[in-house]
């Protein structure tokens, strides 16, 4: 047997060029609903994201305008003395903060 | 020019529509590529998938990366390589390539590869269906990206160059994966030869 499957003799070459003679007579439209279908699947489902993240967006907007009123609304009081002057350096330093209680001590 | 002709698809006008999600324009796209993927899509089926869902999936494909298309080649080659890929992914996909055995082949398929191995005469035309039956099995021996360079150079005859269009892939590669190809198909023929010799 011929051992270069390059040569047009070798068995792969000739089995090629029968095979290359026989015509695909199969239908090459597009199936009936194909497009229709695809053309849902492609464009509606990337809108339907879309509007599922619009969603999810005002949500998050809507907890953060939340979250921030409580914390003015907590907060108020300090706030106020902060806007009139009336809380010091020293008095805004919160006590727990362990450098500042050994430079107390040191003091 | 006749009255009844089909005016030339409006190809950049359609992408255009598409852009801006109209459906209508999806449809008249997806009618005018159908019929170049559904060859790429036969001609290199994986097994037991359907050709109609793959051809779906190289659509979808096509639709999410549209954004993506810049327009350095012309948009069918583009929708083509995506085909080309498509298909390798799911051969890729199918780890186990079935065996080929002469007990599996059909009277005319088994009488059709005894006839090309013992003698150097042309396959008869009225056999060439059994030869192209034929070499779909010999191909499914081969590894996925080697049987998609082989099929394209040997049964499509496209060159090197248009091979590295269509796949992405380099010239080199594309030579080295034939060169191993027909490497194994020499010795998939010697083996089938020394079984039919031990045979008969």
């Amino acid at each position: 047997m011929n051992r270069n499957t390059d040569d047009p003799r070798h068995p792969w070459m000739r089995l090629n060029s029968a095979a290359r003679t026989v015509r695909d007579t199969r239908d090459t439209a597009a199936p009936y609903g194909f497009a229709t279908r695809l053309a849902a699947l492609a464009l509606g489902s990337e809108r339907r994201m879309v509007s599922l993240l619009e969603r999810l967006s005002f949500r998050a907007l809507g907890v953060a305008c939340l979250l921030a009123v409580a914390s003015v609304a907590v907060n108020y009081q300090a706030l106020l003395a902060v806007g009139s002057g009336g809380l010091d350096e020293f008095e805004t330093t919160p006590v727990s903060d362990a450098v500042t209680v050994v430079l107390d001590l040191a003091d | 020019m006749p009255d009844d002709a089909d005016p030339p698809f409006d190809l950049a006008g359609c992408l255009d529509r598409v852009r801006q999600r109209d459906q209508a324009a999806a449809r008249e796209l997806v009618d005018h590529l159908y019929p170049m993927v559904i060859r790429i899509v036969r001609s290199h089926l994986p097994r037991r998938v359907p050709e109609e869902d793959l051809a779906q999936e190289v659509f979808m494909k096509m639709f999410t990366r549209l954004a993506q298309f810049q327009g350095a080649v012309p948009f069918p080659h583009w929708v083509s390589r995506i085909a080309v890929t498509t298909c390798i992914d799911h051969l890729r996909a199918q780890k186990r390539r079935p065996e080929f055995r002469w007990a599996d082949l059909s009277e005319n398929e088994a009488d059709v590869l005894d006839a090309v191995m013992t003698n150097e005469n042309d396959v008869p035309a009225n056999d060439a269906m059994a030869a192209h039956e034929l070499v779909h099995k010999l191909l499914g021996q081969l590894k996925p990206d080697d049987q998609l360079v082989v099929r394209l150079l040997d049964l499509e005859q496209k060159t090197i160059a248009e091979i590295a269009a269509l796949t992405g892939w380099n010239q080199s590669l594309i030579k080295v994966r034939a060169f191993r190809a027909r490497r194994k198909l020499q010795k998939l023929f010697q083996e089938l030869q020394r079984k039919e010799q031990s045979t008969s």
